[in-house]
C-alpha cells in the first residue's frame, strides 16, 4: 500500500468517524426531545411550575409560557427549531438558574474534565507497571495479587470504593477532607476512587498484552536472528504489546462517564454528573439535554480517537478498514 | 447417583455461592424477621441488637430486614435485565447471521451505535425524564446491554453457519429450523453464558448506582443502592448498617465475576479440543 | 559423511508423562551440503528442527546430543546453551514465516535488525526475485511467499553457516513449490549447509544430497536421495512412494454419454465488480465416471460446486438434474435434494461438533423416508472398513481419514445420484489419501454414481478421473 493510498484510508476513516459522531448527537439529541415530549401531562404547565414553583402556577402563566416558548406550534415545527437552535450551539436557558446551558456546562464540564484526566493519568500510572510486571512474570506473587486486586475492585460499584475511601480516610484516619472541591486536597478521593475502578479493567488488557506479545513468534524469531531478549522486546515488544492498551486506555477515558457521575455525586464535586443528576432530579430539561448531549459527543469522540492512534500503531487496521 | 455427584463436582465453586445468593433472592422476603418498611423513630441508628441483628436505620427500620427483602429488587431486577438483553440480542443476532446484507448491516450498525453511548447515560436519562420506577431501568439497561450479545451472537453463528456441517445438514434435507436448533444455538449459547453471567453482575451494579443516586427504585423499596444513599449521610455513626448492602453487592457481583470468568476458561479449553 | 558440521545424536523428545514423540533420532548435515528430513503430519520431523534450536514447545522435553563442528557437544534439553548458537551458527527458516515477522514494521527497518545495511537490502531482494519496493512494505501486504524469501533473504545476510528451513513449502500452491525449491538450491550454492524438513515429495526429489524418512519419531530409512527415492528399502518407503498419484496405473475410461447423471452448459459465474471467473462453461457427468475439475486456488472451483449444487444461481447457464433444469427451475432442487450430495474438504468439520456421530446418523431418519440407520448402517461400515465402535464419540475425537470415510457413508445413506467433492483429501497424508481415492473409485463403479472430483492437484485427477476440465481455460 502506498504512502497516498494509506493517507487517503486514513482521511476516509476520519470523514466516516466524525459522520458516526455527528449522527450519535443527531440520534441523541432526537431522543432527548423525544423524550420531552412523550412525558405525560402538559409540557408547559412542568415548565411553569419549575420557573415560579409549584403553587404559583395558574393556566394563564402556562399559556403565556406555551406561546413564548412556540409550545403551541406543530411538534415538527418545534423538532426544526430544536435542531436548528441546536446546531447554533444555543442550548437554552436552565430552568433552575436561569443562566445559559452552555455557561452551565462550560462551569461544570472543566471540573469533570481535570477530574477525569487526574484519575485517568493516575490509574495507568498504578496500571502501567503492575500490569507489565505480571505480564512479564506469569503466574508469579505479583500477577496473582494484581489478579485478585483487579477482580475485587470489578466486582466493586464505583461508589462503594468511594465510600470504602472516604470511611478510612476522611472519617477514620481523618487525613483527608470527605467532599467538596475548594483545594487540592478535595481532589485526592474522588481522582483515586476513579483510578481504582479504572485500574479493574486496564490491569487485565495490559498483562494479557504484554503476555501475547511476548510469548508471539516472531519475539522469539527476533532472539534467532541474534538480538538480546531486551532488544528484542524494545524493537518489537513495545509498540505490538501498545496496541491493544492504548486503544483500550482511550476507550476507557470515555467510560469514565459511568464513574463520574456516581463520583461527583457522592463527593459532591460540581462537575458535569453532579449537575445532570441534580438537573434530573428537578427535571431541568434544557440542562438535561444539553448534559446528555455533551457527554455523549465526548465519548463519540473519545472512541474516535481512540480509532486512530490504533490506526497509526498498527499498520493492519488500516488494511482491515473498508469504508 | 455417583454420575450426578461427579458432574456438580465439575462446576466452578463460584456457581454454590450464586447458588446461595439466588436462595437470598427468592426467599429473602420470606426470611426477613421484621417488616422491612416498618419505621420506628423511637430507635434510629441503633447499633445491632437481639433484636435487629444488624441495627436500624436512620428512621428505625431493622436492616436485616431491608437487606433481605432487597435482594429481589436488585438481583432478582438484575437477572431480569440481562435475560431481556441477552433475549433481544440472541434473536437480533441470529436474524441478522440469516438474513441478507441489508437487514443484517441495519441491526449491526444499530448495534454499533448503540454501543457508542455510555450504557449508564441512557439509563439516567431515562429514568431522569420517566421519573424512576422499574420501567426506566429496564428499558435503559436493556438498549445499553443488547447490543454486546447481538454482536457475539452474530459473529459466533456466522461462523458456524460457514462451516460444513451446516452446508452438510442442508444439502441432506433438513429444514432451517433444525439446523438452526441443533447446529447453531449450542455453540451460541455458550458463547453467552459467560457473557451474561458477567452481566447479571454489571447489572447489579448500574442498578444500585441508579438507586444511589436517587434516579432508580424509589424509597422506601429496600433496593441496596437506595439504601446506600438513604445512610450514606450517617456513614460515621453507622458502619456496619453500612457495611450490609455494601457486602450483599459485593457478594453477588463477585460470585457472578468469578462463575463468569470460570465459564469463559471452560469454553476456551473445550473448543481448543 | 566424514565431515559433518551439524550431528544430532540420540535425540529423544517425550511428553513430561513420559509419551515418546521422537526416538534415538541421529542425524549429520555434510559441510556444505544438504540433508532432506521428509515425513508425514504428526511425524516429529518439525521437534526435530525446533530441538535444535532449544525451542520445544512447553511441556516437552529432549535428550541426546547435539554438535557442531569444532565445538564441544551440548545436552539437547539445555535451551540456553543452544540459543548461543544462533544467528552466529544456526538460522532458522521458520514454517510460518508471516508469523516471524513483526506486523507492525516495515520490511526494511526489519532486515536492518537482522543486521543488512541498506547496501546489502537491495541485492539480497534481487537475488531472491523480490521487488524493490517490498522493503518499504509492512509484512501483511506480502504473500506467504514473498515473506519466505524475505526471511531467506535476511538468514543469507546472517554469517551462520548452517541453515535450518522447516515446512519451506507449506502452504505454497505448485507453482510457488517451485520457486522455494530454487530459493533453497540458492542456499546451498551459496555454500551453507542445509537441514530441510518437509512433506512434500517434489522437494526431496529437487534437492541433492540425503534423505531421511521419518515415522512416528523414528527414522527408517537414510541414504543417498536419488537412490532412496528410486529404489526405498524399508517398508512404508515404499508404501510412501507408491502413494504419490503419478505412480498410480490410470483408471479404464468408461462413459455412457447416454446416462448423464450431471450436466451444465454455458455457465458463467463472477463476483459483483470482478472479472469473471468462468464463463461459457458446459460439462457432462456420466454415471460410474468420475470428471475432475483442477484450477488455482481461487479461481472458483468452489463457487462452480455450490452452482452444480444448487446451492447458487450462475449469472448464465443451465445446470441439469436428471434431466431438469435447476437453474429455470428451482422447485427440481427441493425434488432432487438428496441425490446431489456434497464431499468436504475438511472431514471433521462436516460433523456437528457437540453432538456424537451416532446422533447426527440417527437424525437422518427424519430427514429420508424409509432409512433406517440401525439397519442400513453396519453393513456400510464394513465396506469403507470403519469400526462401528467410533460411533459413539465425538467428531473431534477422530482421526481425518475416519471421518472422511464417515461423511462418505452419511452421504451414502441418502442414497445419492452425484456425489461432488471437494478436495476430499487435501488434509489427509499421502497412504490415507490413496486409499479413500481408491474407495471413491470403487463407489462410483459399483453404486453407479457420478462423481465430480475437485483438486489443484493434477497429478492426482489425472490419476483417477476419466474426464477433466481445467477451469482456466474458461476464464475470461
Amino acid at each position: 500500500m502506498s504512502v497516498a493510498k494509506a493517507t487517503n484510508t486514513m482521511l476516509r476513516v476520519i470523514l466516516l468517524r466524525v459522520g458516526q459522531a455527528l449522527a450519535t448527537a443527531a440520534l441523541l439529541a432526537s431522543l432527548c426531545f423525544a423524550f420531552v415530549h412523550m412525558l405525560p401531562g402538559d409540557l408547559a404547565l412542568r415548565v411553569a411550575a419549575a420557573r415560579v414553583g409549584d403553587e404559583r402556577v395558574t393556566p394563564e402563566t402556562a399559556d403565556r409560557i406555551r406561546r413564548e416558548e412556540g409550545l403551541d406550534r406543530p411538534l415538527i415545527v418545534q423538532y426544526g427549531q430544536w435542531m436548528k437552535s441546536l446546531a447554533r450551539g444555543d442550548l437554552g436557558r436552565s430552568l433552575l438558574s436561569g443562566k445559559p446551558v452552555v455557561q452551565e456546562l462550560a462551569y461544570h464540564g472543566a471540573f469533570t474534565l481535570q477530574l477525569g484526566l487526574i484519575g485517568w493519568l493516575l490509574s495507568y500510572l498504578i496500571a502501567l507497571p503492575l500490569g507489565v510486571f505480571a505480564g512479564f512474570r506469569p503466574g508469579g506473587i505479583v500477577d496473582r495479587a494484581t489478579d485478585v486486586l483487579a477482580v475485587t475492585l470489578a466486582s466493586l460499584p464505583t461508589f462503594l470504593v468511594g465510600i470504602g475511601l472516604v470511611t478510612l480516610f476522611a472519617l477514620t484516619l481523618r487525613w483527608l477532607p470527605p467532599a467538596g472541591f475548594r483545594t487540592s486536597a478535595h481532589m485526592v478521593l474522588p481522582a483515586v476512587t476513579l483510578a481504582l475502578s479504572l485500574v479493574a479493567f486496564s490491569i487485565p488488557i495490559i498483562r494479557n498484552a504484554v503476555l501475547e506479545v511476548r510469548a508471539a513468534f516472531f519475539m522469539t524469531y527476533a532472539r534467532v536472528k541474534g538480538l538480546s531478549p531486551p532488544a528484542a522486546f524494545r524493537h518489537h515488544g513495545i509498540r505490538n504489546a501498545a496496541i491493544p492498551v492504548v486503544t483500550f486506555a482511550a476507550l476507557q477515558f470515555a467510560f469514565v462517564i459511568d464513574g463520574f457521575v456516581v463520583i461527583e455525586t457522592l463527593f459532591n464535586y460540581p462537575g458535569l454528573g453532579e449537575l445532570l443528576v441534580k438537573a434530573l432530579i428537578a427535571r431541568d430539561v434544557p440542562v438535561i439535554m444539553g448534559a446528555g448531549l455533551v457527554i455523549g459527543f465526548s465519548f463519540a469522540i473519545v472512541s474516535l480517537t481512540a480509532d486512530l492512534l490504533r490506526l497509526w500503531l498498527d499498520p493492519r487496521a488500516l488494511e482491515a478498514v473498508r469504508v | 447417583m455417583n454420575r450426578v455427584v461427579k458432574r456438580m463436582r465439575q462446576f466452578p465453586k463460584s456457581i454454590w455461592a450464586l447458588a446461595a445468593l439466588a436462595g437470598i433472592a427468592v426467599l429473602g422476603p420470606v426470611l426477613a424477621p421484621l417488616d422491612p418498611t416498618a419505621q420506628d423513630l423511637l430507635r434510629v441508628m441503633e447499633a445491632p441488637s437481639s433484636q435487629n441483628w444488624l441495627g436500624t436505620d436512620h428512621v428505625g427500620r431493622d436492616i436485616l430486614s431491608r437487606v433481605l427483602s432487597g435482594a429481589p429488587h436488585s438481583l432478582g431486577l438484575a437477572v431480569l435485565c440481562v435475560a431481556l438483553a441477552s433475549g433481544t440480542g440472541l434473536a437480533l443476532g441470529l436474524a441478522a447471521s440469516n438474513s441478507g446484507a441489508f437487514l443484517r448491516a441495519v441491526i449491526m450498525r444499530s448495534a454499533d451505535l448503540m454501543l457508542a453511548f455510555p450504557g449508564l447515560l441512557l439509563a439516567l436519562l431515562l429514568a431522569g425524564f420517566l421519573g424512576g420506577g422499574i420501567w426506566p431501568l429496564l428499558i435503559g439497561l436493556n438498549l445499553a446491554l443488547w447490543p454486546q450479545y447481538a454482536r457475539m451472537t452474530e459473529a459466533v453463528a456466522t461462523g458456524v453457519l460457514r462451516q460444513g456441517h451446516v452446508e452438510a445438514a442442508r444439502l441432506a434435507g433438513f429444514p432451517e429450523r433444525v439446523i438452526l436448533l441443533r447446529h447453531v444455538l449450542p455453540p451460541v449459547l455458550r458463547a453467552i453464558l459467560p457473557l451474561a453471567t458477567l452481566g447479571v453482575g454489571q447489572a447489579i451494579m448500574s442498578i444500585s448506582a441508579l438507586g444511589f443516586l436517587g434516579l432508580g427504585l424509589k424509597p422506601p423499596t429496600p433496593e441496596w443502592g437506595a439504601m446506600i444513599n438513604e445512610l450514606l449521610p450517617f456513614l460515621s455513626e453507622g458502619l456496619i448498617q453500612m457495611a450490609a448492602p455494601c457486602l450483599m453487592i459485593f457478594a453477588c457481583v463477585l460470585s457472578l465475576t468469578l462463575a463468569g470468568r470460570a465459564l469463559a476458561a471452560r469454553m476456551e479449553a473445550g473448543s481448543d479440543g | 559423511m566424514a565431515d559433518p558440521v551439524l550431528s544430532v545424536t540420540n535425540l529423544t523428545i517425550r511428553e513430561r508423562n513420559g509419551h515418546i514423540l521422537v526416538r534415538d533420532v541421529t542425524l549429520a548435515v555434510p559441510r556444505g551440503g544438504v540433508l532432506t528430513l521428509i515425513g508425514e503430519t504428526g511425524s516429529g520431523k518439525s521437534l526435530i528442527a525446533q530441538a535444535v534450536f532449544g525451542l520445544l514447545p512447553p511441556g516437552l522435553e529432549a535428550s541426546g546430543q547435539i554438535m557442531l563442528a569444532g565445538r564441544p557437544p551440548i545436552a539437547a534439553g539445555d535451551s540456553r546453551a543452544l540459543s548461543g548458537l544462533w544467528r552466529e551458527q544456526i538460522m532458522l527458516i521458520p514454517q510460518e514465516p508471516s508469523l516471524a515477522l513483526d506486523p507492525t514494521m516495515k520490511i526494511r527497518r526489519q532486515m536492518a535488525l537482522a543486521g543488512l545495511d541498506d547496501e546489502a537490502v537491495d541485492p539480497a531482494l534481487a537475488a531472491f526475485d523480490l521487488p524493490v519496493h517490498s522493503v518499504d512494505l509492512y509484512p501483511f501486504a506480502l504473500s506467504g511467499g514473498m515473506a519466505q524469501r524475505v526471511l531467506v533473504a535476511s538468514a543469507l545476510g546472517v554469517g551462520a553457516p548452517i541453515i535450518v528451513a522447516d515446512e519451506p513449502t507449506k502452504g505454497l500452491d505448485a507453482e510457488r513449490v517451485t520457486q522455494a525449491i530454487a530459493t533453497l538450491r540458492q542456499l546451498a550454492a551459496a555454500g551453507r549447509s542445509l537441514l530441510v524438513i518437509t512433506h512434500d515429495r517434489h522437494m526431496a526429489e529437487a534437492l541433492p544430497g540425503t534423505l531421511a524418512i521419518i515415522r512416528e519419531g523414528v527414522i527408517v530409512e537414510r541414504g543417498d536421495s536419488a537412490r532412496v527415492l528410486a529404489a526405498p528399502e524399508s517398508d512404508y518407503g515404499r508404501t510412501w512412494l507408491e502413494a504419490d498419484p503419478r505412480h498410480w496405473s490410470r483408471s479404464a475410461r468408461c462413459c455412457d454419454m447416454s446416462d448423464l447423471a450431471l450436466s451444465a452448459h454455458g455457465l458463467a459465474f463472477g463476483w459483483p465488480g470482478a472479472p469473471l471467473l468462468f464463463k461459457g462453461l458446459d460439462l457432462h457427468l456420466p454415471r460410474r465416471s468420475i470428471l475432475a475439475i483442477s484450477g488455482a486456488s481461487g479461481g472458483g472451483k468452489s463457487t462452480l460446486a455450490d452452482i452444480l449444487l444448487g446451492l447458487r444461481r450462475p449469472l448464465a447457464g443451465s445446470v441439469e438434474w436428471a434431466g431438469a433444469d435447476i437453474v429455470a427451475d428451482p422447485s427440481a432442487i427441493r425434488r432432487f435434494r438428496q441425490r446431489y450430495q456434497k464431499l468436504h474438504q475438511d472431514p471433521i468439520q462436516s460433523f456437528v461438533p457437540h453432538l456424537s456421530l451416532a446422533r447426527q446418523f440417527t437424525a437422518l431418519e427424519s430427514v429420508k423416508t424409509g432409512l433406517s440407520v440401525a439397519r442400513a448402517l453396519p453393513p456400510l461400515l464394513e465396506r469403507l472398513k470403519v469400526k462401528p465402535d467410533l460411533m459413539d464419540r465425538l467428531p473431534r475425537e477422530i482421526s481425518g481419514g475416519e471421518a472422511q470415510r464417515l461423511a462418505l457413508a452419511r452421504i451414502l445413506l441418502l442414497d445419492p445420484t452425484v456425489i461432488i467433492a471437494d478436495e476430499p483429501t487435501s488434509r489427509l497424508d499421502p497412504v490415507v489419501q490413496r486409499e479413500t481415492m481408491a474407495l471413491l473409485r470403487q463407489l462410483v463403479d459399483d453404486a453407479g454414481l457420478g462423481l465430480v472430483l475437485i483438486s489443484h492437484d493434477r497429478a492426482l485427477l489425472r490419476s483417477v478421473a476419466d474426464d477433466e476440465i481445467q477451469l482456466d481455460a474458461f476464464k475470461t
